[in-house]
């Protein structure tokens, strides 16, 4: 049973196409993240859901519903938006209350469901209060109450935690999972933050200039990246620029412009073409010393702690530079610059994409 | 961030000219509104009473005048208000390219002198103006209908006159509405109409109580619309005072009429943001 799905939904703004042809199917009860930098339509395709923004094309289901051209109050859905958006001038208690007056709920129901609504976010005691007596936090926590106190069929949030400082922003995040698994609604979660994407749902869908790029499980979309854009969008990457040697099944060697080889297991481009090669942070492993025979070597620039990482910029032999993260414990996280080290790169973590342009 | 003491001289220059010019004058007005007036010579020397304020409340003419000028001012508040906010309605949220358009075509008529404005109103309400003229050669009535020198004159008048100011204090209201805010009411089920109800309406509250206080208060205290469109017989608060002062010299009359007046614009002004701050939980 799919509770949200889309076919073909597209939207243009004159000759501007924000977004193509974009179809999936939500099930029941799942945690999907549209996950992209601005400007790739994913705040569109929410709010076309929402019935906010009128598709171009395409038609949108919610269960069995075809929904496409219900205005938004028609369409039972609970919306989270970045900016709050509370009703300023009611009450705490009156903005949850909100949704539930619209369905004909009253009296001792209503003060139950709204109890109900504000205890799930830990803010039973704050009823009376107005929104401008809230912080932040608390502010997007009544935003949330708001948006489920109704039982939505589709919950909606539109980047709901950029507003909020870092620390917060890491316990609303298991906060909001926790609250999405305990009532088991269906979630679409707008972001271009990619560590809140792949560490709250369930399914992650990438997006880039207004197309789907892959859509699948947080651990596929990191380890197994469907496009070039993917692989250069997720974790921390290094890109460097540099031609495909040859060609073998799915991956191949590749030739850096400095003339060093490298193993790779993902290559989107014939031999012989120019290619972006992305290359993990994370995924470089540094030792100290002098190379082993299949590592690269080179030497320690900079060192920048912060905290649990730690992150090296290592200049290689012939000039170029590589961005190394480790974690900022254990007999590498304490190199200094001007360290000789040598560097093991794993091929399944290095991708490379048709040339800047061509790729998203 | 500028400095409290450096805050001080900046307003220095303003307020001196005010205390001197606006203050001074009006304290001077006060021990003048408890003496009594001496037909012919004005202040009759030595004497002080409170007749001035006391007639105000018991004198049936006063009286009279005084509920003429808070209902205009009422009438023509909430004039403005009905007939500007569709307009201020579209002025914030119609097509980009309309708005400079039609911002030019509210504040148009305020390039023009307020006598001359007014005195296009008696072209057009006298009993052989335009309206008259036009409404007999229809054969809609027989006799002039009676649009001036009465309520219905003056509330035409300084409705016109004073639409801009409202309608300009809206559009800046409704603009800050967050369109957020408006969504949300939306996704949580209210109609295009709920919304505007429960939501836009009251949170252009401010710009409804600034706009209403502004015209309210300028209403009240009008002299040239109302001594035009009114004519001499046909007074309120604004033209009795004058013509205390100026026809009868009676300054201490005209003194306290003054005072109450202005008392009574406070008093409006107090209750109705009240009012609204409850209604819009601003409070």
């Amino acid at each position: 049973m799919s509770a949200l799905s889309f076919e073909r939904l597209g939207k243009s703004y004159g000759e501007a196409e924000v977004v193509r042809e974009v179809s999936l199917t939500i099930a029941e009860g799942e945690f999907v993240s549209l996950l992209g930098p601005s400007g790739c339509g994913k705040t569109t395709i929410l709010r076309m859901v929402a019935g906010l923004v009128a598709p171009s094309r395409g038609r949108i289901l919610i269960g069995s519903d075809d929904v496409t051209s219900l205005p938004p109050n028609k369409r039972g859905l609970g919306l989270v938006f970045q900016s709050y958006a509370l009703f300023p001038h009611l009450t705490v208690f009156e903005n949850v209350a909100f949704g539930l007056r619209r369905r004909k709920v009253s009296g001792a129901e209503l003060d139950l469901r709204v109890k109900e609504a504000l205890a799930r976010v830990r803010l039973d005691a704050y009823g009376e209060r107005f929104p401008r007596q809230l912080s932040g936090g608390q502010q997007q926590r009544v935003a949330i109450a708001r948006a489920i106190a109704p039982q939505p069929r589709v919950l909606l949030f539109d980047e709901p935690l950029s507003n909020l400082d870092a620390q917060l922003r890491d316990e609303m995040q298991i906060e909001l999972k926790r609250l999405q698994r305990g009532l088991g609604i269906t979630t679409l979660f707008v972001t271009h933050d990619q560590g809140e994407a792949l560490s709250m749902s369930d399914r992650v869908c990438v997006m880039a200039k207004g197309v789907m790029q892959q859509f699948a499980t947080p651990e596929d979309i990191y380890h197994r990246p469907a496009t070039g854009f993917v692989a250069s969008f997720i974790g921390r990457p290094n890109r460097l620029s540099g031609v495909v040697a040859t060609r073998d099944g799915q991956g191949g060697s590749l030739r850096l412009g400095s003339g060093l080889t490298l193993q790779a297991a993902h290559i989107d481009a014939a031999a012989g073409a120019k290619v972006d090669v992305v290359i993990r942070q994370e995924a470089i492993r540094l030792r100290r010393g002098q190379p082993e025979p299949d590592a690269i070597a080179g030497t320690v620039a900079l060192r920048s702690f912060s905290g649990a990482r730690v992150q090296y910029v290592v200049k290689l032999t012939d000039g170029v530079e590589l961005i190394a993260e480790t974690p900022s414990s254990g007999p590498d996280s304490a190199l200094d610059p001007g360290t000789p080290v040598s560097l093991v790169i794993d091929a399944g973590s290095i991708f490379a994409m048709a040339s800047e342009g061509a790729a998203a | 961030m500028i400095a409290p003491r450096h805050g001080l001289m900046l307003l220095a220059p303003l307020a001196l000219v005010l205390a001197g010019f606006f203050l001074l004058p009006v304290l001077m007005m006060l021990p003048t509104s408890f003496r009594e007036y001496a037909p012919g010579t004005g202040i009759a020397p030595g004497v002080w009473t409170l007749e001035n304020y006391t007639r105000i409340v018991t004198d049936d003419y006063y009286r009279e005048v005084i509920w003429r000028t808070l209902g205009l001012g009422l009438f023509v508040t909430l004039a403005c208000l009905l007939l500007g906010y569709p307009l201020a309605f579209l002025i914030a949220r119609g097509p980009e390219r309309w708005r400079v358009p039609l911002i030019l075509l509210v504040i148009f008529p305020m390039m023009l002198n307020l006598v001359v404005r007014s005195f296009g109103w008696i072209a057009l309400l006298s009993n052989r103006g335009l309206v008259n003229n036009l409404l007999i050669q229809l054969g809609l009535i027989a006799t002039p209908l009676k649009l001036m020198f009465n309520l219905t004159g003056l509330m035409i008048g300084l409705t016109h006159i004073y639409l801009p100011f409202m309608v300009l204090m809206l559009v800046a209201a409704i603009r800050n509405v967050p369109r957020d805010v408006e969504a949300a009411a939306a996704t949580l089920g209210s109609s295009r109409l709920h919304v505007f109800a429960a939501v836009t309406l009251p949170l252009s509250a401010p710009g409804i109580l600034a706009g209403s206080i502004l015209v309210f208060v300028l209403t009240i205290s009008a002299l040239v619309t109302p001594r035009m469109l009114g004519g001499p017989t046909y007074k309120v608060m604004a033209t009795l005072i004058y013509d205390e002062y100026m026809q009868l010299l009676d300054w201490p009359s005209g003194s306290a009429l003054s005072f109450a007046l202005t008392a009574m614009a406070i008093g409006v002004i107090w209750l109705s943001s009240r009012l609204t701050k409850r209604w819009a939980g601003m409070a």
